[in-house]
């Protein structure tokens, strides 16, 4: 394609036209190029983090608290149930149940937590024990149930230490 | 009747086109390609893709052993030591540990050879940031990979093992989901 401007049709006298076509030949190499860097670079999964930290650590310094006044929150998660705990009372236990995607049920976990919530508003703390056979992916979505209803402040912690 | 050669002519249609027609001489054949449409489309992918661009880049590298759990209440990824933890092996940064197998068969709650490793990568890390007078570099972040299917039983010796090593802020990888619907409404 021809580099140069057309500016319309030269000499002749008279009036020149005034349009004139803005050369896009550099713009499109331009936008080639990044739209190359772009598709290389990009990350097409969506990755998230969960932060936690072990038990008896703070979760980090900024949120740190008083947690003295402050009643705990535990959640003991076996493989087949779970028992919230709230200032050291616990709740009756919760019984897992899955559905096909062998995917934990947590609405009664997260009506339990908004429970605790609306007692002790300011708490954010929260402690998870699990027991060995507990599957990664349960304590995931515990630990993601807990963080939507706002604790933010998750310890894990091994049942039997 | 004389027989007649048939000559190379144009029907009176074609005749008729200002492409075949000899009348006017010379005839430019410049032809202007139409880039409007190409530049639209352009414009429309950069800006998609500037829109999803990641300026921390791939901290995970995917596999086909790791499946990761979904979770929706997520936080964005920090560039630190992965640990990952797939259906039968621990990795640390690419370098291997062992299998899960053997690492849980005795009851102590740490990984002697995780908690080396991590200490060399925190010495490395201090060391590198002390040349540059950066003394409080050092958070202590550590990604866990971890498959969906994993027991909390290695999962509890790798935390440990990362605690004990000065990695207190652990991050759980996890894929990003739909939030789920709340109870009240």
């Amino acid at each position: 394609m021809a580099g140069g401007m057309d500016l319309g049709g030269g000499g002749g006298g008279g009036k020149k036209p005034l349009d004139s076509a803005i050369n896009l030949v550099p713009f499109i190499d331009l936008m080639a190029v990044t739209i190359a860097f772009l598709v290389m670079s990009a990350v097409w999964t969506q990755v998230g983090a969960l932060q936690v930290s072990q038990s008896g650590q703070a979760a980090s310094q900024d949120q740190a608290q008083p947690t003295e006044q402050l009643k705990p929150v535990a959640i003991l998660l076996r493989e087949a149930s779970m028992t919230i705990s709230f200032g050291g009372q616990p709740f009756d236990p919760i019984q897992i149940t899955r559905d096909e995607k062998q995917k934990m049920d947590v609405t009664l976990l997260a009506a339990r937590l908004k429970e605790v919530k609306s007692q002790e508003p300011t708490q954010t703390a929260l402690t998870v024990t699990a027991e060995d056979s507990v599957r990664y992916d349960d304590l995931v979505r515990v630990i993601d149930t807990c963080t939507g209803n706002g604790f933010g402040a998750i310890a894990v912690s091994p049942a039997s230490g | 009747m004389a027989i007649v050669e048939p000559t190379h002519h144009l029907s009176p249609r074609l005749a008729s086109m200002k492409m075949f027609s000899h009348a006017s001489g010379y005839k430019t054949v410049y032809a202007d390609l139409n880039v409007t449409p190409l530049v639209d489309m352009f414009v429309i992918l950069v800006l998609f893709l500037v829109a999803n661009f990641s300026a921390t880049g791939e901290i995970l590298s995917m596999s086909n052993d790791v499946q990761l759990p979904v979770a929706a209440n997520t936080q964005e990824l920090i560039p630190a030591p992965v640990i990952v933890i797939s259906k039968q092996e621990v990795l640390v940064s690419g370098f291997l540990l062992g299998r899960i197998d053997d690492l849980t068969r005795d009851a102590y709650l740490n990984i002697p050879t995780l908690e080396e490793k991590l200490r060399e990568m925190r010495m490395q890390y201090e060391n590198l940031h002390a040349a540059a007078n950066d003394l409080s570099a050092f958070k202590g972040n550590v990604n866990i990979q971890g498959d969906k299917n994993a027991k909390f039983s290695i999962l509890k010796r790798v935390m440990f093992s990362c605690a004990a090593a000065g990695y207190s802020t652990i991050s759980f990888a996890t894929l990003a989901g739909e939030k789920e619907p709340t109870t009240d409404g």
